[in-house]
């Protein structure tokens, strides 16, 4: 500051400047330039390493497994334990190609690595540094490289280290699929490439998630939005030539309770041998944050130790699936505070039986209600079509937050259920002409 | 607390009686201050009031983002809900939001004729139908009467009840007969209740210079520095 106000900032100075201004997030170098034409690309590159952070100004952490998950400071030095992570996957035509980062330590091919999630030891054959689609071979990544490997199995998010420490990198936030589709292959055929494509998406792509369900015996495939699993299924078709038939996505419901409600239920049974017997007596009450939560505020013994662990399993059975509309139960905190017992009869099958009826019986009462996901839906379009547009984000049981005006652009912020969103696309091109985009989130 | 306690002890019902036969149906304020004073903040309040008694509030903000008057709303809800130890505010939060709606325009693309195109489109597919609407950053300095006029026959043709925020000067010290400072000092006719907020060492008051209705001129209230909540002086 003195030196602006003598006149005399050396370039030094200004470079200085910029780079703390840049790293404590209050200033945003912006760069012009064409990669296309190749110009300004380098003073942008010189930037990246003058201005951004190197990696020994961020502190990586990672989970000590080793001592109760504790954190555990990562340094980018190369003769330290190696701790890498995988962050993408790509299928090749050699196998799995996988890509990490290194972020203590030093990889070497022939080295014996350990994948933290399983504990499976693997060896590294290859190791190259890819350069867009071309790959050199090397013989060793340290820290701070981005780097891939070919034939190692795993997933994106698992973090690979060296035998002698057992750490994992914090794992990458990973968001619950809001939809779901119900997928069926056309013949056998498809069946076999169907199961080796989701296969491969599942490992790709954390988000993307599978799984047949047992009552229907469809194969259901979840993910974070329409596009999202129809760009999926045309990859099924194109790479995998696996055909399927598609059916009505089904959203994730979910249950709760909106009181507090008692519960007092005795489980007795007696057909010759050894009986059952176990009374649970407490209450459930409505909980803002989390998805379930036991309390024991057993007192003297009411219900004896071993059995209490019984109690919380027998609730979290009955969370799976709720008697409104067959969905998860959430937001429930559940406390036994009293029950009974039997010298004989009593046994951990007992006491979850008696509460999965504690549970039923408390969860009538409790004022169940079933929600829906709603989404925060943002369209953008001329400002011509704006009442089209909120017409209709109405019609789908929308509540309409906001508009935003600029010259002739306006962009609509709703509040809708995701149910009533399925095909909107469609329904949006067709009312302004294609000229309007929708996100949701 | 419970909602109608909340409501019963707002200060601003001094503005605002409850007995409905004295609320005009479509009364025009004005709120003035210099910068940072808190117009914004009484605006909301006012808003807020509304949608605790079930009224609809359009929030109609020139110049400021959709997430800026959206944060407005929150902070005030969450002082609210704090100071009064409201029940079920979660609960309450969400049917009060319903009763908003936010519409934010760039100063050049704020016109009369839009916002009523905007209005009459929430109106007829009947989506939205304010019964108040706060207008906040409407530049009265470069409004003449007949604009200002035709703001308020609008309003009184939607049969809506509207407040304006308007930022004056330090170094204007023009005022009209009724001691409604610049920029406003050509327009205070077209105003039923001119509210004018003065800095005091520790709070700032709200003067209430004019008010035709309910015989709330003269009266003062005041505003928290660090919360921008009114109380009674």
């Amino acid at each position: 500051m003195e030196a602006i106000l003598e006149g005399t900032p050396t370039e030094e100075m200004i470079r200085k400047a910029v780079r703390t201004g840049t790293l404590s997030l209050e200033l945003v170098p912006v760069f012009m330039g064409s990669a296309y034409k190749n110009k300004g690309v380098q003073p942008m590159l010189d930037a990246v390493t003058e201005y951004l952070p190197d990696p020994k100004d961020i502190k990586n952490t990672a989970l000590d497994l080793s001592n109760a998950e504790k954190e555990f400071v990562l340094t980018p030095d190369p003769g330290a334990p190696l701790t890498s992570l995988a962050f993408k996957l790509e299928d090749g035509r050699y196998g799995q190609l996988t890509y990490i980062r290194i972020y203590q330590g030093t990889m070497k091919k022939g080295d014996t690595i350990v994948n933290s999630r399983d504990g499976k030891k693997v060896k590294v054959g290859r190791l190259v540094r890819m350069h867009s689609d071309e790959m050199e071979d090397i013989e060793e990544a340290a820290a701070g490289d981005i780097v891939a490997l070919f034939g190692i199995d795993c997933a994106s998010g698992d973090t690979f280290t060296s035998p002698d420490i057992s750490v994992s990198m914090s794992s990458m936030h990973v968001p619950e699929p809001v939809i779901s589709l119900a997928i069926l292959p056309v013949d056998n055929k498809a069946q076999v490439n169907m199961s080796k494509a989701l296969n491969r998406f599942t490992k790709e792509d954390p988000t993307f998630r599978t799984y047949v369900d047992h009552e229907t015996n469809e194969t259901i495939i979840s993910g974070m939005g329409e596009l999202h699993l129809e760009v999926y299924v045309e990859r099924m078709k194109r790479e995998y030539k696996a055909e399927v038939q598609v059916g009505q996505p089904q959203v994730a419901y979910r249950e709760t309770i909106t009181q507090r409600a008692d519960f007092n239920y005795t489980h007795k049974k007696q057909t010759g041998g050894s009986g059952q017997f176990g009374r649970v007596a407490g209450y459930m009450e409505p909980m803002d944050e989390g998805e379930y939560e036991f309390v024991d505020q057993i007192v003297g013994g009411a219900i004896p130790r071993e059995f209490i662990s019984s109690c919380d399993k027998g609730f979290q059975k009955s969370l799976a699936k709720g008697t409104l509309a067959g969905a998860p139960i959430t937001g429930v905190r559940v406390a036994i505070n009293d029950g009974a017992s039997h010298a004989v009869d009593s046994s951990d099958v007992a006491f979850q039986l008696a509460a999965v009826g504690a549970f039923k019986e408390g969860y009538h009462k409790a004022a169940p209600v079933i929600l829906e996901p709603i989404m925060k839906v943002a369209v953008e379009g001329p400002s011509e079509f704006q009442g089209a547009v909120m017409g209709s984000l109405n019609q789908r049981r929308g509540i309409i937050v906001g508009t935003v005006e600029e010259a002739n652009y306006t962009s609509v912020e709703a509040e809708v259920p995701l149910s009533e969103m399925f095909g909107y696309s469609t329904v949006l091109r067709s009312l302004t002409q294609g000229k309007a985009e929708f996100t949701m989130e | 607390m419970q909602k109608e306690d909340l409501i019963k002890k707002n200060p601003l019902r001094v503005l605002n009686p409850l007995s409905p036969e004295s609320l005009p149906d479509h009364r025009m304020g004005l709120i003035m201050a210099r910068a940072g004073l808190g117009k914004t903040a009484i605006l909301v309040q006012i808003a807020m009031d509304s949608m605790l008694r079930d009224q609809k509030v359009l929030h109609v903000s020139i110049g400021e983002g959709l997430e800026k008057a959206k944060a407005w709303y929150e902070d005030i809800f969450k002082y609210i809900a704090g100071g009064f130890q409201l029940e079920n505010a979660a609960g309450i939060e969400d049917e009060l939001m319903r009763n908003r709606m936010i519409m934010t325009f760039k100063e050049s693309a704020f016109s009369r004729p839009k916002l009523e195109e905007r209005l009459n489109d929430l109106v007829y597919q009947n989506i939205f139908r304010p019964d108040i609407v706060v207008v906040d950053g409407y530049d009265f300095a470069e409004a003449d009467y007949d604009s200002v006029m035709d703001l308020k026959e609008m309003t009184a043709a939607m049969n809506v009840q509207a407040w304006f925020s308007s930022l004056r000067h330090r170094d204007d010290n023009r005022k009209s007969a009724a001691g409604v400072p610049a920029p406003c000092h050509e327009v205070d006719g077209l105003f039923d209740t001119v509210i004018i907020l003065q800095p005091e060492k520790e709070s700032i008051l709200l003067n209430i210079i004019k008010d035709e209705y309910d015989g709330a001129a003269g009266k003062i209230l005041n505003l928290d520095p660090s919360t921008m909540m009114v109380k009674e002086a």
